[in-house]
Order: C-alpha cells, then structure tokens, then sequence
C-alpha cells in the first residue's frame, strides 16, 4: 500500500469514481470525478486532531459497524492516502447545522467547508478494472437469523474483531456483551450527570437526598415547589441505578467467546443465491479459528460444511495443521438453522452426514462464511467503462483469456472476474498489468519498426 | 511515447497492476471510490496460508 502511494508512475486518484468513458483501445479519454474530501489534500497532515474534537459519531464501515468513527474520519489509521475526509451525509456544518469545531482545530488550516468536486479528463491506451467484490448479505437467508441473533456475525465481521487494531483490541467480545458494556457506559454518563444535579441540591438544602426523600414520602414538604423538583430529580436517578446495578452484575460473568461455530457456503453453492464456490471462505474460517485460538487456547472451533475445500498451495496441510493444533474439528454437514438459547447463546441445528442424525449445539459465537458476491454498482460500472457481465454480474471473461473483457483495450482482475483469494488475485492482476502494457507501449514499438 | 492506463479499484488486485505497470516504466492513474486504498486485504486480521498480517 505504502509502495503505491510512493510510486512516482502511479497517480492516486482516491475517494474518486470513473464518471465516463469513450474513445478504443490504446485511445480512451476518461472523465473521472474526485469527490470532494472539504480537506485541502496538500495542506492535511493526516494528524487527526479534528476526529477527536469532532461531535459527531458515525458507524465505522471499515469496522463492518463494530466500532464508531466520527463525521470528519480517516477511512482507516495506516490508510493511503491518510488525508481525513468529512462525511457530507454526517457532517453537521455540512448540514445546516452550527458546528465547524474541526475547522477550527485544524492547525494546518486544511478544512474548506466550500471546496467543490472537481472533474478531471484522462487519456489512456488500456484500462484495468478491479473493483473487486461484495460481501454477500447472510440477512437474505432468513433461517440463520443474521439480523436478529447478535452473536451471529460474518466471516468479515469476525476479522475486525480479530484485529488488534480493531474495535474489540482483538479480544473476542461477544457482541451482546459488547451492548450491554455499551448501555452500562451510557448509564454511569447519565447516573454522573444526576449526581451532579443532586449534589448542588444537598448542598442547597444541607441534607443528604436520600434521608430527605424518606421524609417528602412520608409526606413532608408537599407544598415546597423547590423541594417537589429535588424528590423527582432524585426519584428518576434511583430508576436509573437500579437497572445499572442489574447490568453491571450481569457483566461481571462475561468472558471471551470460547466455543465457536464457522459455517460455510452461505449464499455460495446455494441455489437459491450462487451455484458456484466461492474459492476462499473454507480457507478464511480456518485461518479465523486458527487464530482465535492462538488469542485464546482454550477457543474450540466446529467447521459445518459439505466438505472443505483445501485447493491451492499449501492449503491441505494447513487444514491439517488447523485440526491437529488449534482445536478445530470438521463437520461434515449442512447446516439447517440457528436458533438463540439462553445466555445469547446461538444454537445450530444441522444434520449430521456422517452419523445421517439431526443434531443440535450451543456455541458462544457463530461465524458466517458468505459468499463473494459481485459488487452493488457493476451494472452501473460496466455500462460506464463498456464491457459486458456474465450471468452472476461479474465481469464476462473467457477461460483463453481470463483478464481480457469482451471490449479490446479493457481488462480486468481480481474478485471483480471471479471469486478468488489474494494469490490468485495478485496473479491475475500482474497478467492483467501485462496486458495492457502492450498496449501502452504500441507507439513506441511502432515507432521502431517504422525507424527499422 | 507510452500511453498511460488507467486502473479501477485499489484493492490488492488493482494495487499490484498498478505496481507492476509502475515499474515498467508506464504511468498510472489509479482511481478507488473508497478515501483509502487497501480494499477487503486491508480489513483482514492476518492472511492464509501464511498468517501473515494483511497489511
Ligand atoms: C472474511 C474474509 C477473509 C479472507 N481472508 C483471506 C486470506 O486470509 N487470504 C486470501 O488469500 N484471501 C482472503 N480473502 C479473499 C480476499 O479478500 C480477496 O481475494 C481479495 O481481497 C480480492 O481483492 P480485489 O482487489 O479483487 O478486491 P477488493 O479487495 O474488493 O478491492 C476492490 C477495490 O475497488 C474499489 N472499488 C469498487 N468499486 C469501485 C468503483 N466503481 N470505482 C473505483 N473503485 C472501486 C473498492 O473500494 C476496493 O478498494 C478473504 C475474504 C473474506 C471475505
Ligand atoms: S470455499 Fe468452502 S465455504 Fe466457500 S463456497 Fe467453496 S466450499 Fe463453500
């Protein structure tokens, strides 16, 4: 990533889309549209003073919604290029709003509020389309309950929870948990902000609240205005630390998931959604349980599949590795529907092909393998850029030449062809750069067999 | 003189095109919707089959 932000071939055109595209191979003019960021790029430090001081919180995509950014972000912390953007549809200046307290913060200067998209016109012989993929969407397979369990997340969720820089400091939370660590911070803010209130009050009236409240319901003061105000100021801080104190015992049995369950094929080789494999989930849910359990060896890891699909280089042996070290077990079998048990427990129901027995287990997480899906705005890319799709809406190649679209001069690679991993993705992606090097250097080849 | 190309997406794919196209002495315009470069590699823990951290 660094490597590219460097390059002095390569012109970084980020937070931009491709708005237009005419002209044939090794003659195309392209139109591109860099979206306006309402940072001035060369004055930004990437410093992120103006994300701490900004008011405004906004689920964090990167995180999957795990964790929160604010309106004025950087999409990630090593992100290139680490200029911070403010997010128009957030932003509360943007939005009629009295704000600006980043513009303010910013020393560099760098925020302009006023600072317009601008249009910029290319000219190139040949173009790479790599757009990659989407994450499927587990919510369309109503049976697994994805929207409605908490403890079910996605392979990519998984991930992020994973990471050390993550929202969870790569602790595996359980996202109920999480929720109820989430409502205890919201309350104790609220319980303080009371406290507060109640203080000035004692000290106004010299009395502690809760002797003088037994005396205002033994039916003292009824007629004192000051003194009503203070018993229901009171009143309603009690009806918040009762529900605290439950929260808070109940947080205090939390632990780390421990007993985790991978299922795979979700959305892939489903004829409902994807006939086809997606190539790379077997291998990510083995990697995921791998290393939750070098996070915490006492993590288990049930792997419900059809079979596992190990096909690359090294791959069998490291499904092995994964079974014989890291607790993973295999289980051959699809699974039917998950269910929530106590403790926000899930409970998967599958049937057992091996045993040929429906059987059903509590895990303390679910992780989703979903399928590679082609991305939201294809239809519209491919009609921008001129090429055609194939019957799952990636981009149509043929099996001779798999980074050749079906317009000359266009090529493509990665998840955007087909679902693959990274080193297949990296392979494509030098074959594709290959190719329209032939392109951009046909002048200068022509140019020489005029002069030979 | 070299045409220029133009490479969609600045995921790992579109990285090492643009890389390897880079190096070859052409130059590139890389455009990614998103404020960063990285793509889903970046969002990954660690990568199979080596473990290695993603970024
Ligand atoms: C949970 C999970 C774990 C995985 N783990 C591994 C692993 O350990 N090892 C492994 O080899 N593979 C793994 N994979 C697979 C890996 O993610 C893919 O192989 C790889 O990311 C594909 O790269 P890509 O560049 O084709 O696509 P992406 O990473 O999707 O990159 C595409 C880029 O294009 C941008 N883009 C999209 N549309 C446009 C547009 N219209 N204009 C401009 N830019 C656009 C996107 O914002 C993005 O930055 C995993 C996948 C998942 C889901
Ligand atoms: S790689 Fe494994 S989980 Fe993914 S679709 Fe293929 S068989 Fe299913």
């Amino acid at each position: 990533m660094l490597d590219v932000g460097r390059h002095p071939n390569i012109e970084l055109l980020a937070y931009s889309e491709v708005e237009n595209v005419e002209g044939e191979a090794g003659d195309f003019k392209v139109t591109v549209r860099r979206k306006t960021r309402y940072v001035e790029e060369d004055k930004c430090t990437g410093c992120g003073a103006c994300a701490e001081k900004c008011p405004t919180v906004v689920p964090d995509a990167f995180n999957e919604g795990l964790g929160d950014r604010r309106a004025i972000y950087s999409y990630f912390a090593q992100g290139i290029p680490s200029t911070h953007t403010i997010d128009p549809d957030h932003c509360r200046q943007l939005n009629g709003k009295k704000c600006g307290i980043c513009a303010k913060t910013c020393q560099a200067e760098a925020i302009n509020f006023d600072k317009e998209d601008r249009i910029v016109e290319l000219n190139v012989g040949a173009i790479i389309v790599a757009a990659g993929y989407d994450v499927f969407d587990p919510g369309r397979i109503p049976e697994y309950r994805y929207n409605e369990i908490p403890n079910v997340v996605t392979a990519i969720e998984f991930e992020r929870l994973l990471s050390a820089s993550g929202p969870t400091g790569g602790h595996m939370d359980r996202p109920s948990d999480r929720a109820v660590v989430a409502e205890i911070e919201a309350l104790e803010k609220k319980v303080r902000k009371s406290q507060k209130a109640l203080d000035k009050l004692e000290e106004k009236f010299n009395e502690p609240s809760a002797a003088f409240y037994k005396k205002f319901q033994a039916g003292q003061y009824q007629d004192d205005e000051d003194r009503q105000k203070w018993a229901d100021k009171y009143a309603a801080h009690l009806a918040v630390i009762e529900p605290l104190e439950e929260l808070k015992k109940k947080a205090a049995g939390f632990t780390v998931a421990k007993r985790l369950a991978f299922i795979q094929c979700v959305g892939s080789r489903d004829f409902r959604f994807y006939p086809f494999c997606s190539g790379y989930c077997c291998m990510h849910s083995i990697k995921e349980a791998m290393i939750a359990h070098e996070h915490e060896p006492e993590t288990t890891s049930s792997i419900f599949g059809m079979d596992i699909r190990a096909v690359g280089k090294g791959f069998e042996e490291y499904k092995i590795r994964g079974g014989n070290n890291s607790n993973i077990t295999y289980v051959r079998g699809r699974v039917a529907e998950i269910t929530e048990g106590p403790n926000n427990n899930p409970i998967v129901t599958y049937e057992d092909t091996r045993e040929r027995k429906v059987k059903s287990q509590e895990f303390d997480m679910v992780v989703l393998a979903t399928a590679c899906a082609p991305i939201k705005g294809i239809a519209a890319l491919a009609k921008t850029v001129g090429v055609e799709l194939d019957k799952y809406n990636f981009i149509k190649t043929s099996s001779l030449s798999p980074v050749d679209t079906t317009t000359p001069g266009i090529f493509v690679c990665g998840c955007a062809e087909s679902p693959m991993d990274v080193p297949e993705s990296v392979a494509q992606a030098s074959s594709a750069a290959e190719r329209a090097a032939e392109i951009a250097f046909q002048p200068e080849l022509e140019k020489e067999k005029a002069v030979a | 003189m070299t045409k220029d190309v133009l490479v969609i997406g600045g995921g790992i794919a579109g990285m090492q095109a643009s890389l390897d196209l880079g190096d070859m002495g052409i130059k590139v315009h890389l455009v990614e919707k998103l404020p960063s470069i990285g793509g889903k590699m970046a969002q990954l823990d660690k990568t199979f089959p080596t473990n290695d951290c993603a970024i």
